[in-house]
């Protein structure tokens, strides 16, 4: 692919996207709205308790309800184990992975967990069914925190943990250089514990599937999911069907995903296809606002300790990382995601001795898997406010402290793949123009009541999976018979612009116009293979994938038009869908239109196929906050918010900007206001839009997204993953802000107006 | 439970449809009469996701219950579009304001509302008039620069 090429026909340009028009008029058909003939609707009957055996079920009643169709429970459905998350289907070979749901048991493990569903003709009528589905629990002890799961006395949440109590999978050990050599030899050390809270992704469509299931046994699913190829793999398991009889797709449209449905969409999937089994009609499972938040994969809560050793002169010398994250009633990512914490959060500095121990621990609380950032801004938020803390020991200016220890192209690292590029300087130094970082310290007025501060913090990311997960991407780019381009890959298009990127990469690399390629998204029946849109990944991975099929379309064109011109093909290129001699001054020219029909004419056609293994390459983001706090009430106000991320090369900057300003206003929230917190019987208590306090119009502060090319070697283009990148340092960035505003470092986030308060008022009395 | 004869104008266009006294607006539209551009993100009001206009007003359909719309002129976002697209959507397709479209019915609703008896409104009142609209993808940021685009538009058109 072209790297080293500046003037680009459509890449880099922010071309409307393809999916605007239908999603401006209400056409967009999302799984929500799908309908098919004899469709039934399915409820979901929850464990109203932590813990519990449940001895004693009947469904009779139920069932015997005129418009039920379905009753199902752990007495018939399948006793398959499975993991609603693809991590089951893409661990890498020398792990395994946790295999510890069944689509019903007879165990429920935390407030929400499914005990059995119903699908009738209506929704009030499966609604009615739930009541009379007669229950017998025994209530068994439960445990919340994961530090307290971990001790002898906690109950046992699964059996077959072999790294310790409660522990899933394998504990994440990284190392490099001699952490306690490094401490000795340092001139300064400070070491701090974190809270970090469970935060939710609150996509705006719920989780929901539309199953089919033919007399011939295949099963079609319609879905929300992120992933609809390894979803296929896990409804395969689950239900001991072929890949080849399931065919799971989007309907085309997904309303969000944050991580939230990389895999089934939390058990919508496999609900709809067991009671679709059942009742031998199509069952459309929709979960509502309450379900969604208490019954679908949240961020991972929990604890994270940094401790950083550093020379006199600010270089940074030995970091020591732990992470124990709160991994709820079932695995999901509960793996994985420790592991990204540590990888990120050892990447972002040049530090010669490093370490992390990291785990999550089952709890009786709602399963914790991926969300946006997947374990990176709890790591983020630890380190950065420590690199702050040292700023201020050392009185060396937080901007210039991390310039002179920032990653650079070439330093040793924990990850294993390169680091081949990096614009984190100039992020830095476009963030502190942007926030005005000159002004801080001089933005207060003794006496003040309401103060003001100004902070920084900054991360990387992954631009892909690979080698953390199986990873690989297929596509097709397929010359139609008039010259216009079908593009396929089995990604989707969860809001982020796949759609419309994916064919820019696709018209570039080829040398045809924009509006003569389409694209077919999101479905297991019309596309090969592809792990799906998670890990930033979508544009940096399945692109390499697009532009790999082009090339193989374009060289086979390029051939068959050197017998048509009798020029030879390494002379030709293609510009605006016409072939031309690139070298001399033969002015020959044919239409791709008149090739691939003179083509057809003669019995073929151009098929692109792009197979890829993608590579990786960290992103970096310095994000920079102005906040105000209210002395008197404890609320931060930010006031204003600035992001400046390298992207590697912005194929579709509106759709970059777009990624990071709505990354940031989630990172606003989980500096702020979102939790999901327990009382005391393990019931979540933010469970509603209106209880759990997101961002709204109102809430947001000035906002500005930079964009910085450092144009990566690794990706199409030179672009670099962006999804996941745009909350990794916010939260820091905004403590760090609020710290320089009233000298109360805070450990534990969110920042609500009541624990502000509190530690304002605990600061006057010391 | 006895179905009673909801009529109204919709989209411009008399409509009749049996209903019952328990079904909310949005499951109406929805259901009954097959408009899923209105969408339901929570059914309790919160979200903002089944916006539509009542009475020149932009209201949760999720909140209003169905037989509230008797006699009454209703335009969800499939009547917005007239020949061409309103200079709402325009805008929020020109300033990339779309990315997931899940809330984008309702904030089209929310906006159209606004400019509808504010042609000139403030970046404050835009705010507001979209406050109640949830969206997780966008910051917001690209949807006010499009409301305010499409307000200039209009005042352009006069």
């Amino acid at each position: 692919m072209s790297a080293d090429k500046i003037d680009f026909d459509i890449v880099g340009k922010s071309v409307r996207r393809r999916d605007a028009f239908e999603k401006v008029t209400g056409e967009a058909v999302f799984s929500t709205d799908v309908k098919l003939p004899g469709m039934l609707y399915a409820k979901v009957l929850r464990s109203p308790y932590p813990h519990a055996k449940i001895k004693k079920i009947d469904i009779s009643k139920a069932e015997q309800l005129p418009g039920v169709k379905a009753v199902a429970y752990y007495g018939n459905t399948p006793r398959i184990k499975f993991n609603t998350s693809a991590t089951m289907t893409f661990t890498v070979p020398h792990l395994e992975p946790v295999l510890d749901q069944y689509v019903f048991d007879d165990i429920v493990r935390y407030v929400g967990d499914e005990v059995a569903a119903v699908a009738a003709v209506s929704e009030e009528i499966a609604q009615q069914a739930l009541k009379l589905i007669e229950v017998e629990y025994e209530e068994l002890p439960a445990v919340y925190d994961p530090l307290e799961a971990m001790k002898e006395e906690a109950p046992h949440i699964h059996t077959g943990c072999k790294e310790g109590k409660n522990i899933p999978g394998d504990i994440v050990k990284i190392d490099m250089g001699d952490v306690e050599q490094g401490f000795a030899e340092s001139d300064l050390v400070i070491e701090e514990m974190f809270k970090v809270p469970v935060q939710k992704q609150v996509q705006m469509e719920t989780q929901a599937a539309v199953a089919q299931v033919s007399r011939e046994g295949d099963i079609t699913v319609w879905s929300t999911t992120q992933t609809p190829h390894p979803t296929r793999m896990i409804l395969s398991r689950a239900f001991g069907v072929p890949h080849s009889k399931i065919r799971v797709l989007n309907p085309p449209y997904v309303g969000g995903g944050f991580g939230v449905r990389i895999g089934c969409s939390a058990k919508a999937e496999p609900i709809a296809v067991a009671l679709a089994m059942l009742a031998k009609r199509p069952v459309k499972v929709v979960y509502t606002r309450e379900e969604d938040f208490i019954a679908s994969d949240t961020r991972h809560g929990g604890y994270v300790w940094a401790k950083l050793g550093v020379k006199k002169d600010g270089t940074f010398h030995a970091l020591d990382l732990k992470g124990v994250l709160n991994a709820g009633a079932y695995c999901s990512f509960s793996c994985e995601t420790p592991g990204v914490l540590g990888a990120m959060t050892l990447s972002v500095y040049r530090i010669p001795h490093q370490k992390y121990f990291g785990h999550s621990v089952y709890t009786n609380t709602t399963p914790a898997g991926a969300m946006r950032g997947f374990g990176n801004p709890q790591g983020i938020f630890a380190l950065e406010s420590v690199v702050d803390m040292v700023a201020e020991k050392l009185n060396i200016d937080p901007l210039e402290l991390r310039l002179k220890n920032i990653m650079q192209v070439g330093d040793p690292w924990c990850l294993p793949y390169p680091c081949g590029a990096t614009g984190m300087a100039e992020c830095i130094e476009k963030g502190a123009k942007s926030i005005g970082w000159d002004r801080r310290g001089k933005l207060n007025k003794p006496g003040a009541t309401k103060v003001r501060g100004i902070g920084v913090a900054i991360g990387s990311h992954v631009s892909n999976s690979w080698p953390f997960c199986v990873d690989y991407d297929n596509a097709y780019v397929t010359i139609q018979q008039d010259g216009s381009v079908q593009v396929a890959c089995g990604v989707p298009d969860i809001g982020t612009g796949t759609t419309t990127t994916l064919p820019q990469l696709a018209a570039e690399e080829l040398g045809v116009r924009f509006d003569m390629v389409n694209m077919t998204f999101g479905d297991t029946a019309s596309t090969p293979f592809d792990i799906g849109s998670h890990a930033s990944r979508t544009l940096y991975a399945a692109g390499t994938a697009v532009v790999a099929a082009a090339k193989d379309a374009k060289q086979q064109v390029l051939e068959y038009a050197a017998d048509l011109l009798d020029v030879s093909a390494e002379k030709l290129d293609m510009k605006d869908s016409e072939v031309f001699v690139a070298q001399g001054s033969d002015e020959k020219r044919i239409s791709l239109k008149e090739i691939a029909y003179h083509a057809h004419l003669r019995n073929k056609q151009f098929i692109g196929v792009g197979r890829i293994v993608p590579p990786n390459s960290p992103t970096w983001e310095a994000h920079f906050a102005e906040v105000e706090v209210d002395l008197q009430t404890g609320q931060v106000k930010v006031i204003k918010l600035v992001g400046a991320h390298d992207v590697g090369k912005a194929i579709n900057p509106a759709i970059c900007e777009g990624q990071i300003e709505g990354g940031l206003a989630m990172g606003l929230g989980y500096a702020l206001s979102e939790e999901i917190r327990y009382n005391d019987k393990g019931k979540q208590q933010n469970k509603s839009i209106s209880t759990y306090f997101l961002p709204t119009a109102e809430d947001m502060p000035e906002v500005e997204a930079i964009l910085v090319e450092s144009n990566d070697p690794s990706g199409p283009f030179g672009a670099k993953g962006v999804g996941e990148t745009g909350l990794v340092p916010t939260a820091p960035a905004i403590a760090n802000a609020v710290y320089n505003a009233t000298g109360i470092r805070f450990t534990e986030i969110p920042l609500t107006e009541e624990r502000v308060f509190f530690a304002l008022r605990n600061n006057k009395k010391s | 439970m006895s179905l009673k004869m909801l009529k109204f104008t919709l989209n411009g266009e008399p409509m009749e449809v049996p209903v019952s006294p328990s079904d909310m607006l949005v499951d109406v539209l929805r259901d009954k009469l097959e408009l899923t551009g209105t969408k339901k993100g929570c059914g309790e009001g919160e979200c903002g996701a089944c916006t539509v206009i009542m009475n020149g007003k932009a209201v949760a359909s999720c909140l209003v219950p169905a037989l509230k719309a008797m006699g009454a002129e209703v335009e969800t976002v499939e009547g917005v579009a007239k020949e061409k697209a309103h200079p709402v959507q325009e805008a929020f397709m020109d300033l990339g304001a779309v990315q997931c479209g899940f809330c984008i019915p309702g904030m089209i609703m929310s906006s159209k509302a606004l400019l509808d008896e504010n042609p000139k409104p403030s970046k404050e009142e835009i705010r507001e008039a979209i406050s109640g609209n949830i969206c997780r993808c966008t910051g917001y940021v690209k949807i006010e620069k499009a409301v305010e685009a499409a307000a200039q538009k209009l005042q352009e058109r006069g």
